[in-house]
């Protein structure tokens, strides 16, 4: 049975409709308009316990509001969301027991107070016991550095402890059902590693998790699932291993060449695979179909041949996918 | 399992807490607040120089006024700015997403804000106790029917401010609603002039309103300007606003929290 389904979910917004300038403020003061938009429009969405699911898409695709819809925020305009069998608008309160909720633009923290203060204050919102309250402090700290800032006030934090913090707040009380809106925002590299790292450990002790986030490496570091939507509407929904091998047919292969590379000899020596010069003039770039040949089979042959200095070889990437797929190059 | 007061106990811990961090606004409001009674206590000894003046002698206006500070530095120092940020800046969507019902988290707060007000009451009380030696209650049961006035002001003042807070979810601003809150509340409560001195229908004005029980109940109270059967009568009136407008709020709430529109991240 699916711990989250929703079916057909719509939400519609009155926006104002004005025209630009002075005129434009002094008639919509006059005579208002306004304009409907769909920001998520008829999203099914079904997950199983346990599945780790990146919700992705372009800017205004619609991703905050479906976790906005999905958390309870939201009253859907049509459709509906049931999470754990509950109505998360209707049953607001119970429903909120089983699920954790980071908005990476949004801090839970008391901005003016010690982090602890926080986490103790959520720590009775959500019942938890003494001893369960004192292990997850103590996981947290050893996963995610939490003692060396929890004195601290949450205004004196910088980012990565922060969201480190925020992380915290959304875990405390073990939730069932874990939505994450762009936990890696702004952070540096060493900070998203530790999170995913986190977040991995998370998912592999049995909690389902939606994660939208614009970091693809986000993405393939912590889900198994991807559900790309654009225009508020679903444009893929799978595993991210089917997405890369229904989309990325082709590999490629940088090498290095001991003298200056000539691609057009190259082309006609080696015809099954594309040519391209590199930015050096030794440096060559070699394109092949990834269902045709194995990686095995095109180094074999070419450093054979060519005796390559150095070569690297690019593994495939879900990020031209999804970008083809935002600009409808790709359809399921 | 923690308590559901425990909870409320939290949150207005927390409120209170975020209060002490701002150590000088309760040397400002003491400032101000002390401030403004020294003013309206020079006022009124001139105009009562000359003797009574609609029931108001000297004796009885130190009361009123020293009753005025305390109610008005526990009313305008609570928080109401920090419940009506949540809304415009979108930190509802975050309350949303907790297991608390969101009016009852916020009276706690609210209330916890309030509370830290009392050290500032407390001095203030007790400096113009010193200066000015007002005269004690009516009766001992007219001191602790004022002192239950005075709790009563408490979520009364929440019930009221929660309800003009919630009105930003339709007006988007929240400054133009405070202004307007606290002219009226500051003019129909009897903070600025006692309601004795305004003409009958504007009396009757304040009186259908929530605002007289901010000062002119627990005034009337203390200085035995009702029985006691009207000061019970006034307290029943004062804790039916406060339920009318928990309740009001609820209804308001409901509708409002249809129209949350939190874009963006």
């Amino acid at each position: 049975m699916p711990i989250l389904e929703a079916r057909s979910l719509t939400k519609t917004f009155r926006r104002p409709d004005k025209t630009s300038g002075f005129k434009g403020a002094v008639k919509h003061l006059v005579q208002r308009k306004y304009k409907n938009y769909t920001a998520v429009d008829g999203i099914d969405l079904s997950i199983e316990p346990g599945e780790s699911v990146a919700y992705v898409g372009p800017n205004g695709a619609g991703k905050s509001t479906t976790v906005k819809l999905l958390t309870g925020i939201l009253r859907p305009s049509e459709g509906t969301v049931r999470v754990m069998g509950r109505d998360p608008h209707t049953e607001r309160i119970a429903n909120a027991h089983d699920i954790g909720v980071l908005f990476g633009q949004r801090t839970q923290l008391w901005w003016d107070l010690p982090v602890e203060e926080s986490l103790k204050l959520l720590k009775h919102m959500y019942g938890v016991s003494d001893a369960d309250y004192k292990a997850r402090i103590a996981r947290f700290d050893e996963l995610l550095d939490l003692g060396e800032f929890m004195p601290a006030l949450a205004r004196t934090l910088s980012l990565g402890q922060r969201m480190r913090a925020d992380l915290a707040c959304a875990l405390i009380h073990a939730p069932k059902m874990v939505y994450l809106d762009e936990p890696t925002i702004g952070l540096d590299i060493s900070v998203k590693d530790r999170l995913r790292a986190f977040l991995r450990e998370l998912v592999d002790g049995g909690t389902t998790l939606l994660l939208t986030s614009h970091d693809l490496a986000d993405i393939e570091e912590v889900c198994e699932r991807i559900v790309v939507i654009d225009k508020g509407a679903v444009a893929y929904d799978g595993p991210i291993q089917q997405l890369k091998a229904h989309y990325i047919t082709t590999k490629a292969v940088n090498l290095f060449l001991e003298g200056p590379a000539d691609v057009d000899e190259l082309k006609l020596k080696f015809p099954q695979y594309e040519w391209a010069a590199g930015e050096a003039p030794s440096e060559v770039t070699v394109t092949y179909e990834s269902r045709h040949f194995t990686a095995a089979e095109v180094l074999g042959g070419l450093t054979a041949e060519l005796a390559p200095r150095d070569l690297s070889l690019s593994e495939p990437s879900i990020e031209d996918v999804i970008r083809r797929l935002y600009a409808g190059e790709l359809t399921k | 399992m923690t308590s559901a007061f425990a909870v409320d106990r939290a949150f207005a811990a927390i409120a209170f807490k975020r209060r002490l961090a701002y150590k000088a606004q309760w040397v400002v409001a003491l400032v101000l607040g002390g401030g403004a009674m020294l003013v309206s206590m020079a006022m009124w000894r001139e105009l009562l120089a000359g003797g009574a003046l609609s029931g108001y002698d000297w004796d009885s206006m130190r009361a009123y006024i020293i009753i005025g500070f305390v109610t008005a530095t526990v009313v305008f120092g609570a928080a109401d700015w920090q419940v009506a940020d949540r809304i415009l800046d979108g930190h509802i969507a975050v309350d949303l997403t907790k297991p608390v019902d969101f009016q009852r988290a916020r009276a706690a707060e609210y209330i916890g804000s309030m509370v830290s007000t009392v050290p500032t009451v407390l001095v203030g009380v007790l400096g113009a106790w010193l200066l000015f030696d007002p005269p004690g209650p009516a009766t001992p049961l007219a001191g602790l029917l004022t002192a239950v006035s005075f709790v009563l002001v408490f979520p009364l003042a929440f019930g009221l401010t929660y309800l003009t807070v919630l009105v930003c979810f339709w007006t988007k601003r929240y400054l133009g609603v405070m202004w307007l809150r606290e002219a009226l509340l500051g003019f129909f409560s009897g903070m600025v002039i006692p309601l004795a001195f305004m003409p009958s229908w504007l009396q009757a004005v304040a009186w259908a309103l929530p605002f007289p029980h901010f000062t002119t109940t627990p005034a009337a109270i203390y200085l035995g300007r009702v029985d006691t059967a009207g000061a019970l009568g006034l307290l029943a009136a004062e804790a039916a606003w406060t339920l009318g407008l928990w309740f009001g709020a609820r209804i308001v709430f409901n509708h409002a929290v249809k129209k949350v529109t939190v874009h963006g991240g």
